[in-house]
């Protein structure tokens, strides 16, 4: 990864929800023309650190700002799981989400591979179909950065391979593309710099290459001797802050 | 770029080519005309001429049309909410405001054709079976007339209207399906004996000091049910019938109306950050 300037960043982010604390003193930098993959074990706070990302929650503490290209739409969101309204085509919902943003919904489709299925009705969609369209509606209007909640959740290899090779793509349109995941061969194979978290708290940030180094095996290795492995889920509090 | 009004026309375009879809609202649209056209056949109201028309149907129609508009309406922000498109359209130049009047708008489309449409044909039926009298244009009170009629029409798309206002921001108030089933069931109950109990209460307790028709124009259905009377069934009466002050009734049904939608747009505001 060359040096990029950053387009997004979070100083110091805290999140709690009541007692529970989900993020605690997170900084990260998302920068353009880079795949920032966000890992770590269910209920580390990946999800919730996109959302604050993207704007879709507060910070209890701390902040975020967008240092990206002005943008009509700065950012593109996929959630976890994308849902369209039934009744509709593809091509109708990825008209809706063009309109919207004066972008051409043809072109989006084609861009994810769903070309080809423009009259094929949402609820007919296959997992990975509907995933993709929920990537094509994330691309609406070109946003400088595009959030992604696991794009491969769910997902043959083969899909979650094209998934990844379309944010690579984009990454390498100089996009900022941050992305949670568990899938961590494609991270390894497709991210500039993975964030690892756990119990709400960034444990190291680095290259994959750097990150592989430490234990000379996968990334795989790299990140159970990083995080607690032995919590099913980590769900820090303030009693054990 | 796309302005803040193109994006309220395109979420409005979306609700109307959904509905246009919707065999649900073509099964109100029957439902609410087998209700109105049995009810004037039982009062042989079409015969008389509109006005005792108008009477067959009003009871039926003050409690029938809130709820044809929260069925129309209250899952109409919460679907959106739950399938987390309301998350996605956060990050789209689409603000609350252009959001909720584009639901409420599209939403509108459908709901005033489920009710204008079997009440019109009633008004048809009118047209083609009452008596001669009833073809010309009122002007002197007394007189049955096509006229008034239409102005029950208009007054009848005000009401649902306002109820569809209100089941929208209930709709933007819930948070999950069965939340929004029980909202709306409480709503419904506030729009059509709940608000009225309220005003009879206050009054009877002697805790406002204003008086009865005033206050009946607060209340959504009594404000209908006032302005229908004081605009429409008046030329049965030999006087003013003062059932409600007109005015009152009339800003009454538009600042329910603007309330709720502002209740709307600061719920869907406040679920971004």
């Amino acid at each position: 990864m060359t040096e990029q300037e950053s387009y997004l960043r979070a100083n110091e982010v805290d999140r709690t929800f009541g007692d529970v604390t989900a993020l605690a003193d997170v900084s990260v930098e998302i920068p353009g023309g880079s795949v920032v993959a966000l890992i770590g074990p269910n209920g580390s706070g990946k999800t919730t650190l996109l959302r604050v990302l993207t704007g879709l929650l507060a910070p209890t503490d701390g902040d975020v700002t967008y240092e990206g290209p002005s943008a009509a739409r700065p950012l593109g969101y996929l959630p976890q799981e994308p849902a369209f309204r039934p009744g509709y085509t593809t091509a109708e919902t990825a008209a809706f989400y063009a309109r919207l943003v004066d972008d051409d919904p043809a072109e989006l489709l084609e861009r994810v591979g769903l070309g080809s299925v423009p009259n094929r009705r949402v609820e007919a969609l296959s997992g990975g179909m509907t995933r993709l369209l929920g990537i094509a509606q994330a691309l609406a209007g070109d946003p400088p950065v595009l959030a992604l909640d696991e794009p491969a959740s769910g997902l043959d290899p083969v899909m979650s391979r094209r998934v990844f090779d379309i944010l690579e793509s984009l990454a390498a349109d100089g996009h900022a593309v941050v992305v949670t995941s568990h899938d961590l061969p494609l991270v390894e194979r497709s991210a500039d710099l993975v964030v690892v978290l756990d119990r709400g708290s960034v444990v190291t940030a680095d290259t994959p290459a750097a990150l592989r180094d430490r234990t000379g095996g996968p990334l795989h290795e790299t990140f159970t001797s990083l995080v607690e492995a032995d919590d099913v889920v980590s769900v820090r509090t303030e009693a054990t802050r | 770029m796309t302005g803040r009004l193109d994006s309220f026309w395109v979420v409005f375009a979306r609700e109307v080519r959904g509905a246009a879809r919707s065999r649900t609202y073509l099964l109100l649209a029957l439902a609410l005309t087998l209700v109105v056209f049995g009810l004037a056949g039982a009062g042989d109201g079409p015969s008389a001429g509109y006005v005792p028309t108008v009477v067959d149907v009003l009871l039926v129609v003050e409690v029938l049309v809130p709820a044809v508009a929260f069925a129309v309406g209250y899952r109409a922000i919460t679907d959106d909410a739950v399938r987390g498109t309301l998350d996605v359209l956060a990050t789209y130049p689409l603000p609350p405001w252009a959001y909720v009047l584009g639901v409420y708008a599209g939403r509108a489309v459908a709901l005033l054709s489920v009710v204008l449409v079997p009440l019109s044909l009633l008004g048809v039926v009118v047209a083609v079976s009452a008596a001669p009298a009833t073809t010309v244009f009122a002007t002197h009170r007394g007189v049955d007339s096509p006229l008034l009629f239409v102005r029950f029409l208009a007054l009848t798309a005000g009401f649902a209207l306002t109820a569809l206002a209100i089941a929208i921001a209930i709709s933007a108030l819930a948070d999950s399906r069965r939340r929004a089933i029980l909202l709306a069931l409480v709503g419904l109950l506030v729009v059509v004996v709940g608000a009225d109990v309220t005003v009879l209460q206050a009054l009877t307790g002697g805790h406002v000091d204003a008086d009865f028709g005033t206050l009946l124009g607060v209340s959504p259905a009594s404000a209908y049910r006032g302005l229908v009377f004081e605009t429409v069934l008046y030329v049965a009466f030999s006087e003013r019938a003062g059932f409600v002050a007109v005015p009152v009734a009339a800003a009454g049904l538009l600042a329910w109306s603007l309330a709720a939608l502002l209740v709307a747009t600061l719920a869907v505001g406040s679920r971004r950050a």
